[in-house]
């Protein structure tokens, strides 16, 4: 039998695809019922808490625990480090002992008293300019400045810059970001001698188990993940940590559950970070705005990581183009991946030169952005959001306005995101039938917050005529068939096509059965709205439950894996946003914000909606508040609550429009959250400058910046 | 009138900055006027602190009368979701960790997020008003009466404000979610019919980090609307 191949369906036939599909586990998350790793409770369980040096590079100089352990209720102490041993940077290096106690808070009275004494070393080395200062220690063989490559002549360049129209010449700077997510890392351990249950708040739950095999020098299928929901990700919650390992040693060495979620200060010191950046560009434009050359010198600053940085003209088409990237080490918490990263500060970069560029010929800053982006989406998309805003009702598009009588002063801003999001061909979802009615969909995928439990459940009930409610989803645990990580926005377009596949294949073996019963062939069969029937002949139809009752004591279990030809790759999107700059007293009030965002064939509108508000509130929280902070004499982090760490708060939500670009006719899926964080601060920065000529190169634009700018206008 | 919010601090957000000043009424000082003649600011706040010195002066001398130091394990008693409850617990346990960790069923709704009264996600109603559990003591808790977000419905019985969150999408990860839920039950039993800005105010001491807050305003307003409000 020649089956037919599954193939979405055109967009305006679908019921439950391409439309609103309310989330199936929001009613046990807005109930308080939904199971965090947070909330996992056990029995014998005993919860822990880290002893973590504050500063980046220190000796350990002693630690006691002979206070700690006379605390009733103190289970266990460790030292992680003895004394005299190195603390090489702020993050993973310094945690330096651990407390473990029958309840939260005898393990947090124990740490309270543990003596603890560091030899700070001198200097820190939190800052680029620490680092590179001569004669400054190592932080790696080979030196603080790594990693250097460069592309392009910067003789061509140089020969095109003497030649253009209009340069500029400036240096844009980003500062370190936390992930924050509201879960902070961490994992309750249950390690037997054979097996292992490791409750884990991660994002590939299917690669998960290997380190922990590892350490505890068990077999990969002897650890079991159990990842049901988690708080937050963005990037930061792959890999086991030094946390998870920490409980999973400890579990297994004192026969008991550990509970080790991360402080909220110890999540801010070794929980991750998206990288800073300096990037000096110089560039020329024609007068009719065409981008002739670019020269690039750019330094990622991911702390001892590499941190990440698109190279520059990013996502512009420039003539001539040199670029010179490197990394350049600090001693701290190495930077790890964060929703795009890389790209938002590219985009600050690029798209502030395009902005400055285009005041400086008296061009609409539009116009001179689709004049250099190749890819007709952008053009569209740059229409679509200018009409949105306002544009073209706006009086100050090809020169900056200025304060009124009361110091306010009003101005738009655009930005363009691009993501490859794509997928990997490596996710089998199982679907199962009963004679009873029952129907279930499994694949050891996570959901951290886009929504991909709702796609399972969502994509098999628009294949037989059912409800997400009715499907039972089965997602978050690693003994299921193996599934793709939460990363690069590949979720959805490596998950849904092989969840479409199954749903295919059990779809098939059911008709079969029906087709027999109802005397038509399986092709015939329309499924829908909770029953089956022959195509034009109503009347000659079963419930859903008959249907399934075919099968008697048989059940329908078929694997789907990943179909090439469901799935695409590639999106774009554009953004603008409307400021308020108050010249008084600094202070930027965003007013409104428009994202259109294309991903091929949209599949739940409503979370896509919630994916593209979200992009846009965390960039806005990036452009006004978000800055990591540390004492530079002592290297301690300034920034290490929720308090100092500011995010965006319902007060500074604007008014948000979230448009899914239904120009885009591709017929494959794919994921696009990450590009929709990243065009937003850009764009909030040239609204600033749009408002009142301020031109701040350096996020996030607090009040302090922004008087400290105007007074140097004059 | 006070913050109602039990333990709650001010935050310095837009909220708080001057009223613009309308062009329309030539009486009003301008906001130009007003701001750069600030340094009348320094008054005000001295003859704040000499009001406030005199009246903490006289609450903390009666506190430290009745003070009663406490140790060992407490026993109280607390109505909890409507239900009397028993609970044993150390002096300097929060509400919030004897709700996660110390009933004998655990609670683990009202998340723990950062701990010290700025995020809101474990916002619970203390005698109907919303009070962050984090900086609210358990020992605190005899005879009072405490809600949360597993008592406001349960998945086949959803509250107004828990079955508008749904369907607007007002959550994503959801660790937010219940402290959201209950700061929203709040605001619309005291506000029948409440605008976004009044919504945005009330709401204003809770942090989602997914970016829900559009749809959160909108299932605010809904709810609001199925109680006899706007929309």
């Amino acid at each position: 039998m020649a089956a037919a191949r599954a193939e979405w369906e055109s967009r305006d036939t679908l019921d439950v695809l391409n439309h609103d599909i309310p989330r199936v586990d929001g009613p046990e998350k807005v109930s308080g019922l939904a199971r965090y790793t947070h909330d996992i409770r056990l029995p014998r369980m005993v919860y822990a808490r880290l002893v973590v040096c504050p500063y980046p590079r220190a000796t350990l100089r002693s630690l006691s625990f002979r206070k700690a352990n006379r605390i009733d209720g103190v289970v266990h102490t460790e030292a992680i480090k003895q004394e005299g041993d190195a603390i090489a940077y702020q993050g993973y290096d310094g945690v330096v002992g651990i407390v473990l106690g029958e309840t939260p808070e005898a393990a947090g009275e124990g740490l309270a008293v543990v003596d603890v004494d560091y030899d700070r070393l001198a200097p820190p080395l939190v800052t680029p300019e620490q680092s590179l200062a001569a004669g400054a220690p190592e932080l790696r063989s080979g030196g603080n400045a790594r990693g250097e490559s460069s592309s392009g002549d910067a003789d061509d360049v140089q020969a095109e810059l003497e030649s253009a129209d209009f340069v500029v010449d400036e240096t844009y700077t980003l500062a370190v970001q936390h992930h924050v997510c509201l879960e902070t890392h961490g994992v309750v351990a249950s390690v037997l001698a054979d097996e292992a249950t490791i409750y884990h708040s991660n994002q590939f739950v299917s690669g998960d188990a290997r380190e922990f095999a590892r350490l505890l020098e068990l077999p990969n299928d002897a650890i079991h993940i159990i990842t049901d929901h988690v708080g937050g990700g963005f990037g930061s919650k792959f890999g086991a940590g030094v946390e998870g390992l920490l409980a999973a040693r400890l579990s297994r060495d004192l026969e008991r559950p550990v509970h080790l979620m991360l402080s909220r200060r110890d999540e801010f010191l070794m929980a991750g970070n998206r990288s800073g950046s300096v990037q000096r560009l110089k560039g020329g434009a024609n007068a009719d705005g065409t981008l002739v050359a670019l020269h690039a010198d750019a330094d990622r600053i991911g702390g001892m990581g590499n941190g990440s940085l698109p190279t520059p003209p990013y996502i512009y088409t420039v003539g001539e183009s040199f670029a010179r990237v490197r990394s350049v080490l600090t001693a701290t918490d190495p930077s790890r991946a964060m929703r795009a990263p890389g790209h938002p500060q590219a985009s600050f970069g690029m798209e502030s030169l395009v902005d400055e560029l285009a005041a400086g010929l008296a061009l609409d800053p539009v116009e001179m952005r689709k004049r250099n982006l190749s890819d007709e989406a952008w053009h569209r998309q740059l229409d679509r959001v200018a009409s949105e805003i306002g544009w073209h009702r706006h009086p100050n598009r090809t020169r900056h306005g200025s304060p009124d009588a009361d110091g306010m002063a009003f101005g738009i801003g655009f930005g363009v995101s691009v993501w490859g999001s794509g997928s990997m061909p490596i996710t089998i979802c199982e679907v199962r039938i009963s004679a009873d009615g029952s129907i279930s969909a499994s694949t050891a995928t996570q959901d951290i917050g886009q929504g991909s439990r709702t796609l399972v459940a969502a994509i098999v009930a628009e294949e037989f005529g059912l409800s997400p409610t009715d499907i039972n989803e089965r997602i978050g645990d690693n003994r299921l068939p193996p599934s793709v990580y939460s990363g690069g926005s590949i979720t959805t377009g490596s998950l849904a096509p092989a969840v479409k596949h199954g749903a295919h294949l059990a779809r098939e073996a059911l008709s079969e059965r029906v087709a027999a019963s109802l005397a038509c062939e399986p092709d015939d069969l329309v499924w829908s709205a909770g029953s089956v029937h022959v195509g034009g002949n109503s009347s000659r139809s079963l419930t859903w439950k008959q249907a399934c009752a075919l099968l008697g004591s048989e059940t329908i279990s078929v694997n789907g894996h990943w179909q090439a030809h469901l799935a695409d790759q590639g999106v774009h999107g554009a953004q603008a946003a409307s400021v308020t700059v108050d010249t008084l007293t600094g202070r930027v009030q965003v007013v409104k914000m428009v994202c259109i965002q294309d991903q091929g064939l949209p599949l739940n509108r409503m979370a896509l909606r919630s994916q593209i508000n979200g992009g846009m509130i965390g960039a806005l929280s990036y452009a006004l508040l978000e800055e990591r902070v540390h004492d530079e004499a002592s290297g301690l982090l300034l920034t290490d609550d929720m308090d100092s760490y500011r995010i965006a708060g319902c007060q500074e939500m604007p008014e948000m429009v979230a448009i899914i670009d239904d120009d885009d006719t591709r017929t494959g899926v794919m994921g696009m959250a990450e590009a929709t964080a990243i065009p937003g601060a850009s764009a909030i920065a040239n609204a600033v400058y749009n408002a009142c000529g301020l031109r701040l190169r350096s996020l996030p634009l607090t009040p302090d910046r922004v008087l400290t700018g105007l007074a140097a206008m004059g | 009138m006070a913050d109602e919010r039990v333990g709650r601090r001010a935050r310095s957000r837009a909220d708080e900055r001057p009223t613009q000043a309308g062009g329309s009424d030539d009486t009003a000082v301008s906001r130009r006027a007003f701001l750069l003649g600030a340094s009348g600011g320094v008054v005000a706040a001295g003859l704040t602190n000499a009001l406030l010195s005199s009246e903490a002066a006289a609450t903390v001398a009666t506190v430290q009368d009745a003070a009663e130091t406490l140790s060992g394990k407490i026993s109280l008693t607390l109505t909890l979701n409507g239900k009397r409850q028993a609970l044993q617990v150390t002096p300097q346990t929060t509400l919030l960790s004897a709700l996660r960790h110390h009933l004998a069923e655990p609670l683990t709704g009202t998340k723990e997020v950062c701990d010290q009264g700025t995020c809101g996600a474990c916002t619970v109603l203390i005698d109907d008003v919303p009070a962050y559990a984090c900086l609210s003591l358990a020992v605190d808790m005899a005879d009072r009466s405490v809600r949360t977000v597993e008592g406001e419905g349960s998945p086949d019985n959803l509250s107004p404000v828990q079955q508008a969150f749904c369907d607007r999408d007002a959550l994503m990860c959801g660790f937010c979610t219940p402290g959201f839920i209950m700061a929203t039950t709040a605001c619309l039993e005291r506000h029948k019919a409440p605008d976004l800005a009044t919504v945005k105010r009330e709401l204003s001491g809770n942090l989602c980090r997914c970016g829900t807050y559009p749809h959160i305003f909108d299932a605010a307003l809904d709810a609001a609307g199925k109680q006899g409000g706007r929309r």
